[in-house]
């Protein structure tokens, strides 16, 4: 019965082993992040970014659709009237004021889908922590010059 | 395309779905874009089209249904915009350069089906499923028009109408609605403050409190309960006011309490009989009054929902309007007899009017007649400066109405010639059978409520005489106290005499420092000034301690209309970075330090102690009054018929002097209006108005810088020429910020001259 099992016990060190030996020779597939950049999908959602027309026009309309979707309210805006001379966005009014808190978002999307200009898109960035809550604030300024502009608009 | 998850999840969102625009939005959503079958190009028109300062248009938008056309017809009767162009091509324009101007033109956005029209104050600062809806009441003149608060994050954004029967129908005029800009102002008290070296200085409440309740029984104790005096406001809430007379009654132990427009006016208790009388003839054909006279009161300027309601009332109704004015008031193009008096001449056009109507019955000998057996049609002609044939007409239609209404307002009842023009007043009335529909309408808020508060000099809450037999024990056993006999000083007694016989003065809601300069001093000369105020006022940078208030819209309070309605003014926002108080909290706290536990725990309580207290409000709890209100019943408070001489010194004009008159326009640019900059460009600036004839005479043109001067100041205005004021006549409207023309008045009647300024 002894010898038995002993034998046992050695295959099965062999093939756990083996596994061992095996992997031994594979490409790692973590990475050494921060140092390498991380592989990202398409459809990722990361922190927001508020994207501009061509023309240099803000695409957000101040229409508050994205404030309503919200589930968890952590959009205010607060819209007013374009100056007619030198309009923000096209139509009639802008956002004065776009107010990300990122401490209440759950990054659902909902913002992303209800917006009717495509303005208000999560990007990639995920790396969000900080050291003061008011810094969890994303103001239009923050929203609006992101470090790496998002141009992938998901196809849903 | 599927519905979107997200559609069920956000509870804002459920709101949204309920909305129509929504379901548009939800159809598109399923289905995709519609396809339209229109071949030809979209038509395009001004999507941004100002039809006046405060109203947008899109005429895109616009379905040319009429309405707002109508609305202006047939409310209004100003034709001011109309249909252009025709077929598919049709749009709502203004006439070239005209933009519309009606005072209630605001309603317009309202009755819009479509969106077309909107409010230019308040668009785009919110979406509708987004905002607290709170009915409250208007608060800046004594119709007390019902509204709804419509308000986000902590801001009050938009003022619309309300639906009351009995009051405004579901009007209201461009001040309710647009003029609230102030309401968010960032120059609002935020912190009780305390003079210390010479600068006011923020501190806490308990340090604020202890102060005044320490220097104020101080005074007392050293110059006698007399010397402190109490101002309230007929702005405020009557909880703020009853409270406030309570304390000087109570704790300080003084009858020195009054309001502007309070015991220096000759008002009668009763107000208006109802609104909705006059406002019947849209229901059917039969008006409860039948001729309606205006004396001294232009509603047109002075209470716009009442203006509305007249002009229904002629049209529909075919009532008789009588004015007596000395300016050629809008209302005077119903054609109604119009007497244009001189400032000075009221009691003899009333006399005069009194000895027509004596003539015309060929009555010589009654009681009545006899007081106005020395009067001639030559005075009425001279001193009144009235036509005879408009004053016959006049009379004729009140001998023969059925139901005539007679109002007047605080102009011509100023002072001491005020207790005269009432008294004529009164005769006119009794001798043409009307005595008991003679009506003293106040114009701001709660001219009513502060009366009927006891916020008087000479009378307790309740309209009771200081030492009447029943209303008196009944206050003193509620209050735990026995209360002062000897009547106050009113108004301007208090402050002519501040810095003399008067100490101290607690001042609630109202600015007399920029009413007259001579006011201003003597303020600074007071050993003690308080101040509960919303902003830091001319009169709040004189005083001692500023203690911060909020507004009707920041807390619960009720106002009384001018046909003595009650109606509640509910709290629609609060600003939580403030440390500003209610004035029922302030005063109860600061009761607290005079060692009284008046244990209030709401504005609700006081309601219900004002229930108890003032037995015209009797029943009157919050709950009680309800969203559309409650009047009290004056039945017992309406005139006597008694007859008794009136009469009224004549007022000399050197030839080059004119007569002075104020009386008050919507846009008056004061204080809290300057702060909707919308609204600057209809503001009335600083313009003494005169008849173009004048103007000729003395060498002046429009828009001429000049010094309007008399005996009591200077004034630098621009001169304005308008025909509609009566040759003879300056007008200077009051609270024009900058401009206190009660400074040149005095208190009474005065002629001032004017001429061009140096330079
Ligand atoms: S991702 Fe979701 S939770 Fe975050 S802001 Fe947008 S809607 Fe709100
Ligand atoms: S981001 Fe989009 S949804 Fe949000 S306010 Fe701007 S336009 Fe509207
Ligand atoms: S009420 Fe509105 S939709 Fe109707 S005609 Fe006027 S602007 Fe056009
Ligand atoms: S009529 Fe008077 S109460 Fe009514 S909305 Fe205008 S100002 Fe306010």
């Amino acid at each position: 019965m002894a010898i038995n099992n002993f034998f046992k016990g050695a295959v099965e060190i062999g093939t756990a082993m083996g596994v061992t030996l095996k992997t031994l020779t594979l490409k790692p597939v973590t990475t050494e992040y921060p140092r390498d950049p991380v592989p990202m999908y398409p459809r990722f959602r990361g922190k927001h970014e508020l994207r501009r027309y061509e023309s240099g026009m803000e695409r957000c309309i101040g229409c508050m659709l994205c404030e309503a979707a919200c589930p968890t309210g952590a959009i205010y805006v607060e819209a007013t009237e374009n100056d007619p001379e030198h309009p923000t966005s096209p139509g009639e009014r802008y956002a004065k004021v776009y107010e990300v808190n990122l401490l209440r978002c759950v990054f659902c999307g909902d913002c992303e889908e209800a917006c009717p200009t495509e303005a208000i898109v999560l990007g990639h960035e995920f790396a969000l922590a900080n050291y003061s809550r008011r810094d969890f604030i994303l103001t239009k300024e923050i929203l609006l010059n992101p470090g790496e502009p998002n141009v992938i608009i998901r196809p849903e | 395309m599927q519905p979107r998850n997200w559609a069920s999840r956000s509870p804002s969102f459920v709101a949204i779905q309920n909305s129509s625009r929504w379901r548009a939005a939800a159809q598109t959503i399923r289905y995709g874009p519609g396809i339209s079958q229109l071949v030809e190009a979209k038509r395009h028109k001004n999507k941004h089209y100002l039809i006046s300062d405060t109203i947008v248009l899109d005429q895109e938008r616009c379905v040319v249904c009429w309405r707002c056309i109508r609305y202006l017809e047939e409310w209004e009767d100003k034709p001011q915009l109309g249909l252009f162009e025709r077929g598919g091509a049709t749009i709502i324009d203004i006439q070239p350069g005209q933009p519309v101007n009606a005072k209630t033109s605001g309603n317009i956005i309202d009755i819009c089906p479509v969106g077309a029209l909107t409010n230019r104050v308040a668009r785009f600062s919110f979406r509708p499923w987004e905002i607290e809806r709170t009915p409250s009441i208007c608060t800046q003149c004594s119709i007390g028009c019902n509204t709804r608060l419509d308000t986000r994050t902590h801001t009050l954004r938009r003022v619309v109408g309300r639906e009351n029967m009995q009051v405004n129908d579901q009007w209201i005029c461009d001040k309710g609605r647009f003029a609230n800009g102030w309401v968010n102002d960032e120059k609002r008290l935020t912190t009780p403050l305390v003079r210390k070296d010479g600068t006011l200085q923020p501190v806490s409440w308990p340090e604020a409190l202890t102060l005044v309740a320490e220097k104020l029984q101080a005074i007392k104790s050293s110059a006698g309960a007399d010397a402190i005096g109490g101002i309230g406001s007929a702005k405020l809430a009557n909880e703020s006011n009853y409270l406030l007379q309570r304390f000087m009654r109570q704790l300080i132990g003084t009858n020195n309490i009054d309001h502007r427009d309070g015991a220096d006016i000759a008002a009668l208790p009763s107000g208006l009989p109802a609104l909705a009388d006059l406002m019947k003839p849209q229901y059917g054909p039969d008006p409860k009054y039948d001729v309606i006279m205006l004396f001294g009161v232009d509603p047109s300027e002075e209470l716009p929902i009442l203006d509305l309601h007249l002009k229904r009332a002629v049209r529909r109704g075919k009532a008789q309007l009588i004015i007596a004015h000395p300016r050629r008031i809008e209302l005077t193009r119903y054609n109604g007899p119009f007497m244009q008096y001189m400032p000075g001449g009221e009691v003899a056009l009333l006399n005069g009017l009194l000895h027509l109507a004596a003539k015309a019955k060929e009555d010589k000998n009654s009681d009545a007649v006899k007081l106005v057996a020395k009067v001639t049609e030559k005075q009425l002609r001279e001193v009144a400066g009235v036509e005879v044939d408009a004053a016959k007409r006049a009379v004729e239609l009140l001998a023969n109405a059925k139901n005539a209404l007679i109002i007047y307002g605080p102009m011509p009842a100023r002072g001491a010639n005020g207790v005269q023009v009432r008294q004529a007043l009164q005769n006119l009335a009794n001798y043409t059978g009307h005595g008991e529909r003679l009506a003293y309408v106040g114009l701001d808020a709660n001219s009513q409520g502060c009366r009927d508060m006891g916020v008087l000099p000479n009378a307790l809450p309740g309209h009771v005489g200081l030492e009447d037999e029943l209303g008196r024990p009944h206050l003193e056993q509620l209050w735990g106290v026995t209360l002062p006999v000897t009547p106050g000083k009113s108004y301007s007694q208090l402050l002519d005499s501040a810095g003399d016989s008067i100490k101290a003065l607690y001042i609630m809601g109202a600015d007399p420092a920029s009413e007259r300069p001579n006011w201003a001093a003597n303020l600074d000369k007071l050993d003690f000034l308080v101040v509960q105020e919303i902003f830091l006022t001319e009169t709040a940078q004189m005083a001692d301690v500023v203690l911060p208030a909020v507004s009707w819209a920041e807390g619960n309070g009720t106002f009384t209309n001018l046909e003595r309605r009650v109606q509640r003014a509910a709290k629609a926002l609060g600003n939580p970075q403030t440390k500003a108080a209610p004035d029922w909290m302030i005063l109860d706290h600061l009761a607290g330090q005079f060692d009284a536990n008046w244990a209030h725990d709401s504005a609700q309580s006081v309601t219900a102690e004002i229930s108890h207290a003032v037995p015209l409000y009797a029943g009157m709890t919050w709950n009680a009054i309800g969203d559309q209100g409650r009047q009290w019943d004056a039945f017992g408070l309406r005139t006597s018929d008694d007859y008794a001489a009136a009469e009224q010194p004549v007022l000399t004009a050197e030839a080059g002097e004119l007569r002075l008159m104020d009386g008050t326009v919507l846009y008056d640019g004061g204080t809290l209006f300057g702060l909707t900059r919308q609204l600057s460009n209809v503001a009335f600036g600083l313009h003494v108005a005169v008849n173009p004839a004048d103007a000729a005479r003395l060498g002046l043109e429009d828009g001429t810088a000049v010094k309007v001067r008399n005996r009591y100041g200077i004034l630098t205005l621009s001169l304005k020429l308008d025909a509609t004021v009566k040759a003879g006549v300056a007008w200077i409207p009051a609270s024009l910020a900058g401009a206190p023309v009660g400074a040149l008045l005095n208190g009474g009647l005065e002629v001032v001259s004017i001429e061009k300024t140096d330079n």
